[in-house]
């Protein structure tokens, strides 16, 4: 019998209709909690000589079963306290915003276009907090010496396994045709985790990053069910919230980029079914706030179990580019938010949380462009008040939605965000010239307003230059 | 200052004049290049309503140097029933030819009628239709003398157009009857957002024998501002794309007006369909464009006073295959944007660059600005090579183009003005030994005519070397597929200057030319030391880098002066 390599192997698997009743009955069993019948899967594996690949199959599909907890409690009790102040906080200025909106109200001459609940700036001056807070009640005997902006004790990855993980990246070229067809191939014919998160780690051709992301969130075979859902939730929003006023006020912005104005409307129907969305609060996988309702206020939190922030509209817009039906668009972002982008929002010591990924930018800038480093604390732009927005906005706006999609194709490649250190890295040494010739936060702020083009290969160039 | 100076052109610019009766960015086109405004019949290129054309053009003797904007019968291609008339003749010769391949690429319009004429066959058609069970079959009437989407409606049952069909304007026999096409509505448009777009791209003819074309890299997709609705067939918000019906919609955004440059419409379709897919959408609608004209080439009056700056008007439907709905012959020049503004302030200024009026070009250029080449006498095919199959859509890189242009056809001018002078001096002494050869032969027997012969002969030679290094070749390298910073956001509107103070900055610039150059020491230059001293000043002048590029330029009768400050 001629010798298959595991990729025949695992195709001609594929082509049967026992593969799938296979897998329906394993998935089935395991959420059932019935026993399988261990036999008939063997028997079958015997009879076409893949028992590995099978192996292979069966703890993928457990893997995807095993339902995710949501983060609630952190490791660090000081962080779980933070949690629920940051969550008053934003209490209180959700009564501050509606206050502002009944007053607009009243009087239409006073248009205030900034009515958010809280925004990038806001985050990053509550982690700043941590510092004296964390030297002041744990870590007395503890000096300080350092001109970082956030110093936390958290277990955090060396810098230098982040960037050896992603120098690999250096070596990308753009491919010929024969071998997109040959991946373009791989990605309709592939179903495991692992092999598509290594498509996703080194090439995704324009055209293809629909149909992988949806079987990578298996929902390739669930269009019905997506669809069903959001009809169901599109019903829902007739019921009007304060929060809904907020997303419109935000979807103005979007509206003002030539990539995106096209699907304002789109992006304000996701959003408004997002927060309606009762399975976000099962899905997430890190809660954003801690949940607990201030006395007296008027507002709950929404469905969804977290307030809506400024610019949340932007992580809805790229997905637009990846398909012309809502339902789909909708099913993307949920997944993307709850499994990654929620953790930028998320006071944490999570590896991919926003207070690690601030900890690790300031630390490789520090040691690797310390001229740079000192240069920006001492004309009052801290590194990360300079990078803040592209970090926590992954840098849409600031790329085209092609190099947006690339960043997005790195995070579920390697299920993670470390990809965003790289770049911001990448971002800070290309307009490092610039910055210090800066002299104060005027001029920095200067150099950015000028019109710009970033790229995703130019940037990851950038993080490794010395 | 310049040392390549007016001399070296036929027609200086400055000394060029226009007429127009347009107030948009015709006007602001024709004034960034400094040419004059004229009311009399002195002008060198017109910028004339339709209308004028067919009213005073057959009375009118034009000068061998007068140019103008359209063609005597243009609306065999721009009146829609004409259009499709041609288009289905076209079609049917091709059939009766044999030739079935070609006549099977003519299926980019879809089925029309002419109606009163023709209302009898539509009426069939549309009881063939219902009784196939395509109940819901759209058709769409649009009246033939109108633009800008006035007079259009949908309908879907033979009842919604009997009260237009029992006004007293409709009457086969009656000859101000106002005269409609009807045409099966395109129900499954692709939609962006939601929503319904049409494309328009513009295309220069600059002569029909041969059938010569330019392609415009950039153009735009008109959105609708309401989500599309294929049962709400009343809402013209939904259906049509006009950007004069889509102004009076509630939610019209001034700002970006609706619309995407063709580049980003192109890094959308790529994102979502893929290169492969949409290199083929564009190729065919270049192709459909080039169809389009060849289907009237034999039809339509050439005259080398003429070109034509089309618009077309483009639909793709779901399966990305591009649908004509109309071609323009008087697209709009008016800007709702500043990005708007640039757009077609650049695009008039390209054209102008092609008509040549200033007869510095060679005829060769593959890319004039932001137009491609894509015809002339057949349609011009790609190397295989190239990663493009068509520039539509593609980076425009007029600027950088224009400035290439520029600096080799200043050597060419040069080069060409300094073999005259050579010439005119041979010549001069070539004279006198002729003189003294002739007096000697007077004296004795004479060869005299092969000696002339032998000095002819001669002086070809030099024209022979200029033209090789006329010939320019196409830079691809410039090129990046997916480039769109050009046309984001905020590139910002420049102040329109006052073409009063242009011209008295041209006259300054040209009175110190004249003071500083002794025209004898310059013509002694080769033209590479004429270029290096040209790039030298421009060093020494970076101070002052909007008065001296836009100086080169204006001379050179190309690129726009505000253009050229943004980009330095």
């Amino acid at each position: 019998m001629q010798q298959l390599d595991n990729q025949e192997i695992l195709m001609k698997l594929k082509a049967s209709k026992q593969f799938w009743d296979i897998k329906k009955k394993i998935k089935q069993g395991f959420n059932e909690q019935l026993k399988i019948g261990v036999n008939d899967i063997q028997k079958f594996a015997q009879s076409c000589e893949i028992e590995d690949q099978l192996i292979k199959l069966i703890s993928h599909i457990l893997k995807k079963s095993k339902k995710r907890e949501t983060l609630k409690e952190d490791q660090i009790e000081f962080l779980n306290t933070s949690k629920i102040k940051w969550t008053e906080l934003l209490f209180k200025n959700l009564d501050i915003v509606h206050q502002k909106t009944k007053n607009q109200e009243e009087d239409d001459t006073n248009t205030d276009s900034k009515l958010y609940i809280y925004d990038e700036k806001n985050l990053l001056a509550f982690l700043q907090t941590f510092k004296q807070q964390q030297s002041n009640s744990l870590y007395q005997n503890v000096q300080f010496q350092s001109n970082k902006l956030l110093n936390i004790n958290i277990p955090l990855k060396s810098s230098q396994s982040i960037l050896d993980k992603y120098q690999y990246l250096l070596l990308q070229e753009e491919l010929q045709d024969d071998k997109i067809n040959k991946i373009r191939k791989q990605i309709e014919n592939e179903h495991l985790d692992i092999e598509l998160e290594k498509i996703a780690q080194n090439f995704v051709p324009n055209g293809e990053r629909c149909l992988l992301y949806l079987k990578y969130f298996e929902f390739d075979h669930q269009e019905t069910v997506i669809q069903q859902n959001f009809a169901k939730l599109q019903k829902e929003c007739s019921n009007q919230l304060f929060y809904d006023e907020l997303l419109e006020i935000d979807g103005h912005e979007i509206s003002e980029d030539t990539f995106y104005f096209v699907f304002q409307e789109q992006i304000l129907t996701c959003l408004k079914c997002f927060i309606r969305d009762k399975t976000i609060k099962e899905n997430i996988r890190i809660q954003l706030q801690s949940g607990l309702k201030k006395e007296n206020t008027e507002f709950q939190l929404p469905v969804a179990g977290f307030f809506p922030f400024k610019n949340i509209s932007k992580y809805v817009a790229p997905i637009c580019y990846l398909s012309t039906k809502i339902h789909i668009i909708y099913a993307l972002f949920k997944e993307f938010f709850c499994r990654y982008f929620c953790f930028l929002h998320s006071i944490s010591s999570e590896n991919n949380s926003i207070l690690a990924l601030c900890m690790q930018i300031e630390e490789i800038v520090s040691t690797r462009s310390p001229k740079l480093f000192h240069h920006l604390k001492v004309i009052g732009s801290d590194t990360l008040k300079l990078i803040m927005h592209q970090l926590v906005y992954c840098f849409i706006g600031d790329m085209d939605p092609p190099h947006i999609l690339t960043i997005y194709d790195q995070i579920i490649g390697h299920d993670s965000l470390e990809i965003l250190i790289i770049l911001c890295v990448g971002f800070l040494n290309k307009y490092k010239p610039k910055l210090l010739l800066a002299k104060n936060y005027e001029n920095v702020q200067q150099i950015f307003s000028e019109l710009r083009e970033d790229k995703f290969q130019e940037l990851v160039q950038f993080a490794y230059k010395q | 200052m310049l040392i390549i100076s007016i001399k070296f052109y036929q027609n200086c610019s400055s000394n060029l004049k226009f007429k127009t009766s347009f107030r948009n960015c015709i006007l602001e086109a024709f004034k960034r290049r400094l040419w004059k405004e004229t009311d009399g019949d002195d002008w060198d290129i017109m910028w004339a309503e339709k209308e004028w054309i067919h009213e005073v053009m057959d009375h009118t003797h034009l000068q061998s140097n007068q140019k103008i904007n359209h063609f005597r019968n243009h609306y065999e291609l721009t009146r829609k029933d004409l259009m499709i008339k041609n288009l289905k003749r076209f079609k049917k010769n091709l059939e009766r030819e044999g030739k079935q391949d070609d006549a099977n690429n003519y299926n980019f319009f879809p089925l029309t009628f002419h109606l009163p004429s023709e209302y009898p066959i539509f009426f069939e058609e549309f009881k063939r239709q219902c009784s196939n069970g395509e109940t819901k079959t759209a058709w769409i009437m649009k009246p033939i003398g109108k633009s800008q989407g006035k007079g259009i409606f949908i309908f879907n049952k033979i009842q919604q157009i009997s009260q237009w069909k029992n006004t007293l304007r409709y009457n086969q026999d009656n000859p101000q009857a106002e005269a409609y096409i009807v045409q099966k509505y395109i129900a499954d448009p692709l939609l962006i957002g939601g929503k319904k777009f049409d494309m328009r791209i513009y295309l220069l003819c600059t002569s029909y024998q041969p059938l010569t074309l330019y392609l415009y890299r950039t153009g735009f997709a008109r959105f609708t501002h309401h989500r599309y609705d294929n049962e709400d067939i009343t809402n013209t918000y939904v259906h049509l794309t006009n950007v004069a019906i889509q102004k009076t919609s509630d939610n019209y955004d001034e700002k970006l007006g609706g619309k995407w440059n063709l580049q980003t419409l192109k890094l959308y379709l790529m994102t979502k369909y893929g290169q492969e897919k949409v290199a083929e959408t564009f190729y065919n609608i270049q192709m459909l464009m080039v169809r389009s004209l060849q289907a009237v080439q034999k039809i339509i009056i050439n005259d080398k006073h003429c070109f034509e700056l089309y618009g077309f008007d483009i639909l793709l439907d779901a399966q990305l295959k591009p649908w004509l709905l109309e071609v323009n012959a008087s697209p709009s020049m008016t800007s709702n944007t500043p990005v708007d503004f640039e757009l077609k302030c650049g695009l008039l200024d390209d054209v102008f660059t092609i008509i040549d009026l200033e007869k510095v070009l060679t005829g060769n250029e593959e890319q004039i600005g932001g137009f491609d080449l894509i015809c002339k006498g057949s349609p011009i095919k790609l190397p295989i090579n190239s990663t493009f199959t068509t520039y539509l859509g593609a980076f425009n890189n007029r600027q950088q183009q224009l400035k290439k242009i520029a600096k080799s056809t200043a050597i060419r001018l040069a080069q060409t003005y300094q073999e005259t002078q050579t010439k005119a001096i041979e010549i001069g002494s070539k004279g006198q030994k002729e003189k003294e050869e002739k007096d000697k032969q007077m004296r004795s027997s004479s060869k005299g005519p092969q000696a002339m012969q032998n000095g002819v002969n001669g002086s070809n030679k030099p024209n022979n070397q200029s033209k090789q290094n006329t010939i320019m070749k196409r830079n691809t390298t410039n090129l990046p597929a997916l480039g769109t910073v050009q046309n984001r956001s905020n590139i910002k509107r420049q102040p329109l200057q006052n073409a009063g103070q242009q011209q008295q900055q041209l006259q300054q610039s040209q009175s110190n030319s004249s003071k500083k150059n002794n025209p004898n020491e310059e013509s002694m230059l080769s033209a590479n030391q004429k270029l290096q001293k040209l790039t030298q000043e421009s060093k020494i002048n970076q101070f002052q880098p909007y008065k001296q590029q836009s100086q080169y330029n204006d001379v050179m009768g190309m690129g726009s002066r505000n253009q050229q400050k943004n980009e330095e």
